[in-house]
């Protein structure tokens, strides 16, 4: 869109616009209603197939779709409000619409917030014509366990499969069959599995696509609608929280454009049941002989002073990267000025060095040029990241993955070597990523000093100087780089790694699942958890704090971008939350540690984000601007890599890639309808590989290395670098590096 | 009249699906010619002709290659529409069966003439013989070099009359189901994989090597001003001697169903015509004097459409003719705008109470509103063909359907030959769907 | 799957700019392979040579006429119903057929032999009614050719 207007008149009301805006956009700024139902700019160029927008344009003979025309220099345009054919034609269009739409709005879920109704109340006929039987399908079917299709509800508007096949790119969502027996289908009996499928249900503009966890859970007029962040990957998408009798019943966006452009990913918006789990704790346990029992809030917090009073400051604390940046100051506070207990495991390793090349997600989609790195498909670590790559590239930006599935296949851990020689001067793609103006870098993996690498080659490119250039760094955890800056707000006394450790503190279910954090647990004489799961802590804890979930927090949180953003409580927890009982234990033991979030943030921001207020952040966080360049400690490209290892290697042998699934930790586990979406037992190989081994897509196989092996399913990827044996973090149980494959 | 035969000239002494023949007749001899001039003479030659579009609606070939958009860094793409699926048109089927090389040398100089070197055919893919056919002319055509830099694709569809809409034609072609998009932006600009594309019928195409032949000034001579040229007119239905027809345009009704059909089959008396096949308005006896152009049959209340000629006797009843007209609409309607895939459904429920003489007055006045409803609203003018049939019989022959009301039933019942049709209503699931007309 | 299916697709995929082009063609390939008509496995096929979904393939196959996503008989005998063939006694020729057949219109023959259809206009109106066998034009066909015909299908199988 450019600078220049144009102006228009739309029902004698004359408006300028930029040249390029859509005529439904321009009659809103003229404060005219075209109402629309297949019109979503988000999904791409208009389709014109509901024909609920029909308007006159001068000059023209026939009505004409308004959601296909952009504003023209002195276009003539007449909405139903002032043209008796546009009110024809729309009221035709309505008429048709309905003719085989069900009148079951009193039990359907869209009933009250349904565009449909809507339009039909406003400008509908009173009565139907239609007095043959209407079309008929089966019943609801489930699209997937998470999705239902009433299909005589649907008005095949197709956004729903635009989304699937223009936004998404999954092409699992399809329209299928042609003229009235037009419907909308996956393939055959298989579910619409996508980790966005989600976003179908809020694009519904009827009742016919309905989210299966909040069917038939509440009505439009007995809901809350809370705003808040979601906090299951580091991209932090902006989110609505429905609230009904105290619970959560769905979850929606709230689109922060240059964020989340109003989608969210399965895992966000389906997770929220987690809360109601079994086996969630809601009063502290303490250990008996066997296994874990109730106590009273008194007697564990006596308990925990008194743990870590005897500890004597070798303590330990393991944080989660989905705490709030509030918790992980107060327990800062608390252990480091309370007990000068300074070691702590982080939960991943962080960097503020892309502060310099800063950009908001959303100039991703304006890119010309875009060049991930790392080993994790983008969309395991932050999903609508992702998405915003799709859009990048179906605007026409180049988008070069180099990783082991990517359009240039890598090798894993080859991350940092790549970074090194894209800095280089005779570096074709580097020469190129240096001369273009806008450019993104995207780290999506591990290694990589939480950003330093590519901050490295952001620097190296000149990209400081560029508006248009940045880079980001897709880290495994949604607040880890928070979490660190809090905790290292909390105290100034550098770390003494405590041997033996005689009390590991376990914040958060995340550092609970850990494997390495258990095994720092296995060292240490006692352990404190702070969980919200009792399967997760039943084994090793000694004394166990209920946690909340981020659905109950009120907090600050920080994305992927550096954007500080508001969690609001949106259901009480069914515990006190952890700055309750952070704030007691400080008073035992001398640290003034406020109980209220909104305090809390502004002790921690009055050391870290100088003058950043809860209100300037407001509903729809500000990105901060860029930060001076300051070289990170350098890395060594060999940390990084992990060829496998000499002695291990026997032959035909491959490496192992491990990798964590976006469906994957304690939430998730404990979603029934979430299971589908899950990693398969599977383990991709390249095709030769496969064809060496005589494996074909389907095959049982046996994963070996020294010791242990695993039995799993082949696929074939013919998109995967050789040499690479892809597996589930969670399937890959104890395998080696390196490993053996062979038909079971 | 040697001179009036632009498109099947030849055929009748020659085996023109061979090179050799061809070459006879003076085949590729306008291509040579159109590669030694500019290309913008080859494109001022056909606008100078007025070639108007033989797929409908008539558009002049000259003026549409004018508005491709130009330095867009894309490719030009020219695409020939051989969807031909319109009932009663079976022209552009002859012209590729039986000359195949007009087309291709047409679709060479039109390439030469727009700075295309990639065509697309799109044949309906009922039509197996004659890309069988095409198929070995190109190959025979490559064979001796004649297509320089150009690649020629021939695609077959895969039975879908919508395909034949141009948009839809283009989303077929790139592999999407073919339902037509909005307009603008228009092919010319943002067409086959959004690059500028041209977009011909085959008849119109076939054209162009007799008009760098004759030259357009030679070729504006034949048929009327406003309409240069021949169209190959095809007769079926009640008529004695069906067949395909080349002729001037200009050329009236009753030359072409008398003179060259031999009139009514059996001595019948005639009903209706249906002048340019089954999407356009009806005509009446009375009408058989009007000049088969553009200009003249829409002054009359119809379109020129594909010139296929439906000739319908007095024993044939309108209501079957537009309920089966409608079953066709309703099976092609792509299902992608509203009124077009309810209202085609609506019709046909509609037209099948009216009869079985199930229907009042009322329905009637609904059917017509349904018509006007639909009219002019849907996404591509398949709505529109849905809806031409049914609002002229309807209002022409009203009469006859009022015959029909409170419980009458068909007049023509026991007479009329199109009565208890069956019609394919499902495209899935095995086409075991069939309904039929009672 | 068969590796010169997905080789021969690949070979189609490159006649076009862009690869989905190729699947109407690739799709006329599976159906030729599995007897006439596109069974699950036949669309996973094309899914996989074309890098495509299966959804998305079955989203294609069921638009058009010509693909079939039921089984037909060995034979496949299409009947115009179209305006100028209804008008030229296209009724009778399809009662005929489905007499000496025994099925009705959309229906195959028990024995599997042949599938019977009407079918939308085929552009013959002009030697009318016109009957399509196995792919191939016959016009014009009136009722008393049906059953030399039927016969000549029992006695090419
Ligand atoms: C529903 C529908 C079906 C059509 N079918 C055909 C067809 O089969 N063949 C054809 O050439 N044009 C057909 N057209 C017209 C095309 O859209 C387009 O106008 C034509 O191919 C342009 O070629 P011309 O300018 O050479 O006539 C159809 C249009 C509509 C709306
Ligand atoms: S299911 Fe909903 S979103 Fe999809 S086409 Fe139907 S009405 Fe539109
Ligand atoms: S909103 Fe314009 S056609 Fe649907």
């Amino acid at each position: 869109m450019s600078s220049e207007l144009v102006t228009l008149t739309i029902d004698d009301r004359q408006v300028s616009v930029p040249k390029g805006t859509g005529l439904v956009e321009a009659a809103q700024v003229a404060r005219v209603e075209i109402p629309v139902f297949c019109y979503e700019p988000r999904l791409g160029p208009p389709v014109g197939a509901c024909r609920m927008c029909l308007v006159e344009i001068e000059g023209a003979p026939k009505l004409q779709a308004g959601c296909t025309l952009t504003a023209g220099e002195g276009m003539v345009v007449r909405s139903a409000a002032t043209s008796a054919k546009a009110a024809e034609g729309q009221q035709a269009t309505l008429e048709f619409i309905l003719v085989n739409h069900p009148l079951d709005c009193p039990v359907c879920d869209k009933g009250g917030e349904c565009p449909l109704q809507d339009l039909t109340f406003r400008y509908g006929p009173g009565n139907t014509r239609m007095a043959f039987p209407k079309l008929t399908f089966d019943k609801p079917i489930p699209v997937s366990p998470l999705i239902a299709l009433d299909r005589e509800r649907c008005i095949l508007c197709y956004r729903c499969t635009r989304f699937s096949d223009e936004v998404a790119e999954d092409g699992q969502l399809v329209a299928r069959n042609r003229g009235a027996r037009t419907e909308i289908a996956t393939f055959e009996d298989e579910p619409y599995r996508s980790p966005f499928s989600g976003n179908v249900v809020e694009l519904c503009p009827v009742g016919a696509l309905t989210s299966s966890l909040y069917r038939f859970d509440a009505r439009p007029w007995d809901i809350q609608n809370v705003p808040t962040v979601c906090t299951a990957c580091p991209v932090g998408c902006n989110v609505s929280a429905t609230i009904r009798e105290g619970k959560v019943r769905r979850i929606l966006s709230r689109n922060h454009p240059e964020v989340d452009r109003g989608w969210l990913c399965d895992k966000g918006r389906f997770t929220y049941p987690h809360l109601r789990a079994n086996d969630r704790i809601t009063a502290p346990l303490r250990r008996i002989p066997r296994g874990l029992s109730e106590v009273s809030w008194d007697e564990a917090l006596d308990s925990a002073e008194e743990m870590l009073r005897e500890a004597e400051g070798a303590v330990v604390t393991a944080l989660s990267g989905s705490e709030t940046m509030e918790i992980a100051y107060g327990l800062g506070r608390l252990l480091r000025a309370g007990l000068g207990a300074n070691s702590a495991v982080l939960p991943e390793a962080t960097s503020d060095t892309l502060g310099a090349f800063r950009l908001p997600l959303s100039a991703i989609a304006e890119a010309e040029l875009v060049v991930v790195v790392g080993d994790d498909p983008v969309v395991e670590r932050a999903p609508i990241v992702d998405l915003w790559l799709k859009e990048a590239r179906r605007r026409g930006a180049e988008l070069v993955v180099c990783s082991p599935s990517g359009s240039v296949q890598t090798p894993p851990g080859e991350a940092a070597r790549l970074c090194q020689s894209l800095a280089q001067q005779r570096n074709p793609l580097g020469r190129r990523l240096r001369a273009a103006e806008r450019v993104v870098l995207v780290w999506s993996g591990p290694g990589g000093g939480g950003g330093a690498r590519v901050a490295e080659l952001a620097h190296a490119l000149g990209f400081e100087e560029k508006p248009g250039c940045g880079a980001f760094h897709l880290p495994a955890t949604p607040n880890g780089r928070g979490v660190a800056l809090a905790w290292s707000a909390a105290g100034d006394k550098d770390e003494a790694n405590p041997q033996p450790i005689k009390v590991l503190v376990v914040s958060g279910d995340e550092a609970a699942a850990d494997p390495s954090v258990r095994a720092l647990a296995e060292d240490s004489e006692r352990v404190i958890a702070i969980t919200m799961f009792h399967q997760l802590v039943a084994g090793w804890a000694d004394l166990v704090l209920p946690a909340t979930a981020c659905l109950e927090r009120d907090g600050t949180s920080m994305n992927l971008e550096g954007r500080v953003q508001r969690l609001r409580r949106a259901v009480p927890p069914p515990c006190p939350d952890e700055l309750a009982w952070i704030s007691k234990l400080g008073d035992r033991l001398g640290v003034d540690i406020p109980a209220h979030a909104s305090r809390v943030f502004a002790d921690l921001a009055e050391h870290v984000f100088r003058d950043l207020g809860l209100d300037d952040i407001g509903d729809r966080a500000p990105l901060p601007g860029r930060k001076p360049f300051e070289a990170p400690a350098p890395g060594t490209a060999s940390a990084t890599a992990a060829p496998p290892a000499a002695e291990e290697h026997f032959v035909g042998a491959l490496h192992l890639q491990r990798y964590r699934p976006l469906f994957s930790g304690p939430a998730v586990e404990r979603i029934r309808e979430l299971e589908f979406q899950r990693p398969p037992f599977e383990v991709e190989l390249a095709r030769r590989d496969a064809e060496r081994r005589r494996i074909a897509t389907g095959d049982r196989v046996l994963v070996r290395s020294n010791g242990t092996s695993v039995e799993l399913r082949a696929r074939v990827n013919r998109k995967l670098v050789e040499g690479v044996a892809r597996i589930a973090e969670e399937h890959a149980a104890d395998l080696h590096p390196s490993v053996e494959v062979v038909k079971a | 009249m040697p001179s009036t035969e632009l498109f099947l000239a030849g055929t009748e002494d020659h085996d023109l699906r061979r090179l050799s023949e061809y070459r006879e007749v003076g085949g590729y001899a306008a291509l040579e010619k159109a590669r030694a001039m500019e290309p913008q003479a080859v494109m001022g030659e056909i606008t100078g002709a007025t070639l108007r579009g033989r797929g409908g609606a008539g558009f002049p070939m000259g003026r549409k290659a004018s508005l491709l958009a130009k330095n867009t860094g894309k490719p030009t793409y020219l695409v020939v529409n051989a969807d031909e699926s319109e009932p009663g048109a079976f022209k552009d089927r002859d012209v590729m069966g039986l000359t195949p090389h007009r087309l291709l040398e047409g679709c060479l100089i039109t390439a030469h003439g727009i700075e295309s070197t990639d065509v697309f055919i799109y044949i309906r893919g009922e039509y197996l013989h004659e890309y069988d056919v095409l198929v070995a002319a190109l190959e025979e055509a490559r064979t001796a070099a004649l297509l320089g830099d150009v690649t020629i694709v021939i695609h077959r569809g895969a039975g879908a009359y919508i395909c034949g809409e141009e948009t839809g034609l283009l989303e077929s072609l790139e592999g999407s189901r073919g339902q037509p998009r909005p307009r603008p932006p228009f092919p010319p600009v943002d067409g086959l994989y959004g690059a500028p594309t041209q977009i011909n019928n085959v008849s119109t195409i076939a054209l162009v090597p007799k008009i760098l032949e004759l030259g357009a000034g030679e070729f504006a001579k034949i048929g009327v001003p406003s309409a240069p040229g021949t169209a190959v007119f095809s007769l079926s239905g009640n008529v004695a001697r069906p067949g395909n027809y080349e002729r001037p345009l200009g050329t009236t009704l009753r030359e072409l169903i008398y003179d060259l059909g031999g009139g009514v089959a059996d001595g019948r008396e005639l009903k209706a015509i249906i002048p340019g096949g089954s999407s356009v308005p009806v005509l009446t006896p009375d009408e058989i004097d009007t000049p088969m152009d553009y200009d003249s049959i829409q002054a009359a209340g119809s379109f020129f459409g594909s010139a296929a000629i439906m000739v319908i006797d007095d024993r044939v009843c309108m209501v079957q003719l537009a309920l089966r007209a409608a079953q066709f609409y309703m099976h092609e309607s792509c299902g992608k705008c509203t009124p077009c895939r309810v209202g085609t459904r609506w019709l046909v429920q509609l037209l099948t109470k009216i009869e079985v003489g199930e229907a009042e007055r009322r329905d009637l006045d609904l059917l017509d509103d349904v018509c006007d409803k639909m009219l002019g609203k849907s996404l591509c003018a398949l709505g529109d063909f849905a809806v031409y049939p049914v609002s002229s019989y309807l209002r022409k022959y009203r009469s006859e359907f009022e015959a029909h009301l409170g419980g009458a039933g068909c007049p023509l019942a026991g007479i009329s030959p199109i009565e208890g049709i069956f019609a394919p209503v499902s495209q899935h699931a095995g086409h075991a769907e069939v309904a039929h007309v009672v | 799957m068969s590796t010169p299916f997905y080789n021969r697709v690949q070979k189609l995929r490159k006649q076009y700019p862009q690869s989905r082009s190729a699947v109407l063609p690739a799709l006329r390939l599976a159906q030729e392979e599995h007897g006439g008509w596109l069974p699950s496995e036949a669309l996973r096929e094309v899914a996989d040579a074309l890098d495509e979904t299966p959804a998305y393939v079955v989203s294609i196959a069921s638009f058009y006429d010509m693909l079939n996503l039921e089984p037909v008989g060995r034979h496949l005998v299409e009947v115009c119903t179209n305006l100028s063939c209804a008008l030229a006694g296209a009724q009778s020729v399809l009662d005929g057929f489905a007499g000496e057949l025994g099925v009705r219109p959309g229906g195959t023959t028990e024995d599997g032999v042949v599938t019977l259809r009407a079918i939308e206009c085929a552009g013959g109106c002009g030697h009318a009614p016109v009957v399509i066998v196995d792919g191939a034009y016959r016009e014009p066909v009136q009722a008393k050719d049906v059953s030399a015909i039927v016969e000549e299908l029992r006695a090419f199988d």
